[in-house]
């Protein structure tokens, strides 16, 4: 009964967030400077025809008020709205690119996972930290996404899904690191080495159950540092998904597009950080 | 603790295995005798009347049928599907005769009644097709057909350049508007995915023929990629995967040309301008002292001399730039003004006439005749790197006059916002594209009245003489029926620019161009599409 | 270890230091400008004039990384200071109100960590005035980029109060009758262990932060040099095939984050 309080609580929090995050973006791109701008009007030969489709546009979604009714009034139907930039419905638009963006982060995070889980447990059995297994992760950390991937696409190897596997496992295992040094110090573990027990018993007995609880935590970690790296990645590689909408989304004031986009990553990360919530991080609370 | 083999194996193992999961590339095929080359971004539209971007214009190009072609190579109009088109004396009546056993993509045969639907199609008010702006009062414009091959036009007033006009009308097949899908041009469009290609296929009943009489097109299909990134591009185009860039930015010309010398092309300057101007409307929200500045002509013949041109040409277009003084460009021959008087380099003509206008020097720092020191801001867009390094260049310039310069990059909705909404800047620095070496067609740009008069914008009436002066000259040129007439008024119009320096033209950036060894048939142009204009002549290498 | 870690973050934090010393006497060189342009050595090599060649507008590189590394590194320790004071005003009154005001202050982190901060810096790019002064755009940029980031910190800080308002010795104080003015002078020292992490982690992610701006153009304004700026001539294949010193800012920039965490880490 209270573990369902709980979940009630917790779920009318997401949503509590997801919709103050539209209505701040509602205001934040509304209130940015060219929302009812063209670059054709820049044109002489086009300039007229932009004009009018602007001036019609802002008699129909002047206000905020009138922006935020039109979009909620749609979605509360099922319609997502239609494009600015494209003119065509914003579901027809996003279903595609979320097919690519989900292979993407798929594919990088499970490659970071087996990458950080096996660099952790090597760099963890050691007797004291060691700066060659540290000095990677740092490293990688310290490059600006953005740059890492234009020198990637510049020099020709590698590609989206190498440069965000790099990112992820980079700050998972730091996180991993820290666990399972934590991990290995246990005292009954102390005592199961001093009996004899291999190493591998250990990993998979000991180890692994004990950092199990944590994989929630790290799914969040791993999901939110991949969702803050998409954009620049799919912008510099050129891949058709979810990040390369928002961007252009955002250049060409495209509040409806902007909008779904906002609300996925929102609902994505509120909802994975659900659980990890649950089972680790609020022990102060 | 060290970890034993077996377990070392494993890890490496699972490394492998992360990295082949990470491995993964994909690639669109290309299908044998077919076009490839990048279009940059999504087309707007496919219906040829309402095509308003410059990517549903190329699909346009490349797929339309039309009455007269306007020859980018010539820069003379041409009969395409009209075999023969007559303007009467007065300009007011066009007689097209079409060319006999035309027919449509799908087999359907082309008659009068076809061009008749679609040319009335774009003068209707509903369908907003911006061509019709050309016709001055589309609504007056009446179309006969007395019969299957000939067309008459009606127009309630003589419109200079007329011709060039039906190179942008496509002709469809009447009552049955197909959004590109069924035309009578070069090719059809077969297949389109967001953000990814348009695919063009050949149209089997086009009825142009070489001169050997072989069918025209040669390209069995055209894949028009959308990638917005010109690393990719080049890289692509290295690759052979392109067979060639329709524009290429100045700093790859240099990278291509050591890689593949035969592949660049670069033919001079181009129609393009590029220029700085500053805010001249009294409505804008800047203090009085600044608007003085900038409506003091001294002033702006100051700076314009102050800016070294061939720096810019040679530092923000690695040298594929000349240096511009007019809006009309060397290359538009039929057009420019040989015997120009302009302000040339001088720095100290510079300061000398900046003195006699009441400016005097504080130190390093100029002043105007209130003490006030002379500072202003160059607006400009972000996203390119040779408008941007010529700002920058211009700051240095400046600091000779003793005038502080800030570069302010904005993204283009805010700049347009700021530029013509609200007329909130005090100098701008963008370019103007010119498809058209008529200077009719920058009638909007040169009108007092007119909204893209952009240092001051929808005058109710000119607000010095000199303005006034270039509305009468530009109305007569848009009026005058012979040829000798329009050129004197357009030359004293250049003369006037120059003199006034409403806008500080900087350069005319070069045509730059790539293409493949392989593709055959290529004769470049300046104007665009410079590489494509010959699309059904053009053809790679061992097809046939 | 414990020695050897400190051994260490001396170590970094000399190099730190010695960096900055270097970089200022090269800004107090005569004759050296940041924004003079050589325009006759464009993407010149090294040279005895410019010893890390020049730039595509002829601007001495050597001189313009060490102004762009004092530069992030002020704007950013500036920025750094603001977001860890707000985030330990707010994450500890938080802790210590009712509990459905704490959450609530939570919420809003939240809500905050999820809005398109790009339109914000937009809307505050285009309010600024045509003519401020490129360092006056940069102090705005750093504190703009601040005003974001306090979020991030706060629920560090929250979670850490809460902590402490639950501690025996806390709960003792309370049933004492300690007043909340009064418990705040006991509160304060002991947040400062987490307190202090939080302002050092935060100097690199603010470089990066103004790094990534930069790269897309919402940066500091020509001709102050930025790392932004610089990284920008990174993205063009042409650039770099004429001159390897193009790779110095990133390299730089890369070391200095690394010193950075170097000081800034726990063990």
């Amino acid at each position: 009964m209270k573990a369902a309080a709980r979940l009630l609580r917790r779920l009318a929090r997401a949503f509590v967030v997801v919709a103050l995050v539209v209505i701040g973006t509602t205001f934040l791109v509304r209130s940015a400077p060219g929302y009812l701008s063209d670059a054709r009007e820049m044109d002489a030969r086009y300039g007229n025809a932009a004009r009018a489709e602007l001036s019609a546009e802002a008699a129909k979604s002047g206000s905020l008020k009138q922006l935020l009714q039109t979009e909620i009034t749609g979605w509360t139907h099922g319609d997502l709205g239609i494009s600015r930039q494209y003119e065509v419905p914003v579901a027809e638009l996003i279903a595609p690119r979320l097919a690519v963006t989900g292979s993407l982060l798929l594919r990088s995070i499970v490659a970071a996972w087996l990458l950080a889980l096996c660099a952790a447990l090597v760099s963890s059995a050691g007797r004291r930290p060691s700066l060659l297994w540290q000095s990677p992760s740092t490293l990688l950390l310290a490059v600006p996404t953005a740059a890492m991937a234009t020198l990637c696409m510049v020099s020709d190897h590698g590609g989206p899904v190498l440069v965000m596997t790099l990112l992820v496992a980079a700050r998972d295992f730091k996180f991993l690191d820290r666990m399972l040094q934590k991990a290995w110090r246990e005292p009954h573990l102390l005592q199961a080495r001093a009996q004899g027990l291999s190493t591998p018993q250990l990993v998979l007995a000991h180890i692994l159950p004990s950092i199990a609880s944590q994989m929630l935590a790290l799914a969040t970690l791993s999901i939110v540092t991949a969702l803050s790296a998409l954009v620049p990645i799919e912008v510099i590689f050129s891949v058709p998904g979810l990040g390369q909408l928002a961007w252009s989304a955002a250049m060409n004031r495209d509040l409806p597009v902007l909008l779904a986009i906002t609300m996925i990553m929102a609902v994505a990360v509120t909802l994975a950080g659900m659980p990890a919530d649950r089972t680790g991080e609020w022990q102060g609370a | 603790m060290h970890l034993s083999r077996r377990t070392r194996k494993f890890a490496a193992a699972a490394l492998i295995a992360a990295c082949a999961a990470v491995c993964a590339t994909q690639n669109a095929p290309r299908l044998p005798g077919e076009l490839a080359w990048n279009l940059g971004t999504d087309p707007k539209t496919f219906d040829p009347a309402k095509v308003d971007d410059q990517a549903s214009e190329l699909v346009r190009y490349l797929t339309a049928g039309v009455l007269l072609r306007f020859n980018r190579s010539t820069q003379k109009v041409e009969p395409q599907l009209a075999e023969s088109w007559t303007p009467s004396p007065d300009g007011r009546t066009l007689t097209f005769r079409l060319r006999a056993g035309l027919q449509f993509s799908d087999g359907s045969s082309l008659t009068a009644k076809d061009a008749a639907w679609s040319i009335r199609r774009v003068l209707l008010k509903d369908t907003t097709a911006p061509v019709a702006e050309e016709f001055l009062s589309a609504e007056g414009v009446t179309v006969d057909t007395p019969d299957d091959r000939t067309v008459i036009v009606h127009l309630p007033q003589r419109v200079i350049g007329i011709g060039k006009v039906f190179d942008e009308i496509a002709i469809e097949p009447a009552s049955r508007p197909s959004e590109g899908r069924v035309t009578s041009g070069p090719f059809v469009v077969a297949d389109y995915r967001r953000s990814q290609y348009v695919r063009l296929r050949r149209n089997p009943h086009y009825a142009a023929r070489d001169s050997n009489g072989a069918a025209l097109p040669y390209a069995s299909a055209i894949r028009l990629d959308i990638l917005d990134n010109h690393e990719q591009e080049i890289r692509l185009f290295e690759r052979g995967e392109y067979d060639l860039i329709d524009s290429l930015p100045p700093d790859y010309f240099g990278l291509l040309k050591q890689k593949a010398p035969n592949a660049v092309r670069d033919l001079g300057p181009s129609l393009n301008t590029e220029q700085m101007w500053f805010n001249q409307s009294p409505a804008a929200p800047l203090p009085a002292w600044e608007k003085s500045w900038f409506q003091n002509q001294a002033f702006r013949v100051a700076v314009s001399r102050a800016i070294h041109r061939a720096d810019l040409a040679r530092i923000a277009y690695d040298g594929h730039a000349t240096p511009a003084y007019s809006f009309i460009s060397p290359a538009n021959t039929a057009w420019y003004n040989h015997a120009l008087t302009v302000p040339h380099e001088d720095v100290a003509a510079a300061k000398s006439s900046l003195a006699g206008a009441g400016f005097r020097m504080n130190g390093s720092q100029l002043v105007d005749s209130t003490g006030r020191a002379v500072t202003f801001s160059i607006l400009t867009n972000q996203g390119n790197a040779a408008r941007f390094k010529m700002a920058t260049l211009i700051q240095e310039d400046m600091k000779a006059l003793g005038i502080q310069v800030t570069v302010v990059a904005l993204d283009f909705p805010a700049l347009i916002e700021r530029l013509m909404h609200r007329q909130d800047y005090e100098a701008c620095l963008l370019g103007l594209e010119n498809v058209d070496p008529d200077p009719n067609a920058m009638l909007n740009v040169w009108l007092s009245s007119s909204e893209n008069h952009q240092w001051h914008p929808s005058e109710k009436t000119p607000a010095t003489p000199w303005e006034a002066e270039i509305d009468r000259c530009m109305n007569r040129q848009a009026s005058a029926l012979k040829d000798a007439d329009r050129k004197q008024a357009v030359d004293r119009v250049q003369q006037i620019v120059a003199d006034q320096q409403p806008f500080i033209y900087l350069v005319y950036p070069n045509a730059l161009y790539a293409v493949s060894p392989r593709l055959q048939g290529v004769q470049p142009a300046v104007l665009s599409p410079g590489l494509a204009w010959n699309v059904e002549h053009l053809r790679l290498e061992g097809t046939r | 270890m414990i020695a050897q870690s400190t051994a260490f973050k001396r170590t970094a934090l000399a190099l730190l230091c010695g960096l900055v010393v270097i970089a200022l006497a090269m800004l107090t060189l005569p004759g050296k400008s940041y924004s003079a342009q050589d325009r006759d050595q464009l993407l010149a090599g090294a040279s005895s004039q410019h010893p890390a060649g020049t730039d595509a507008l002829g601007r001495d590189r050597m001189i313009r990384v060490a102004s762009a590394f004092l530069l992030s590194l002020a704007g950013a320790m500036l920025a750094a200071a603001a977001t860890t004071l707000a985030a330990a005003a707010v994450g500890t009154l938080s802790a210590f109100s009712p509990a459905t005001l704490g959450r609530f202050a939570m919420l809003i982190c939240d809500v905050f960590l999820a809005l398109p901060w790009l339109f914000l810096l937009m809307m505050v790019r285009s309010a600024l005035p045509l003519t401020t002064s490129p360092a006056h755009s940069a102090a705005v940029t750093f504190l703009v980029l601040a005003a974001l980031g306090w979020p991030a910190c706060a629920r560090a800080v929250y979670r850490g109060a809460r902590q402490l308002r639950n501690a025996e010795w806390m709960l003792q104080a309370r049933a004492t009758g300690l007043r909340s003015t009064q418990m705040l002078r006991h509160i304060l020292p002991n947040l400062m262990p987490l307190l202090l992490p939080q302002f050092l982690i935060s100097i690199p992610a603010f470089i990066i932060a103004e790094a990534n701006l930069g790269a897309l153009g919402l940066g500091i304004g020509e001709p102050l040099p930025s790392w932004g700026g610089m990284l920008l001539e990174l993205d063009n294949s042409a650039l770099l095939m004429r001159t390897a010193w193009v790779y110095l800012p990133i390299g730089l920039l890369i070391l200095i984050l690394l010193l950075l965490e170097a000081v800034a880490a726990e063990v």
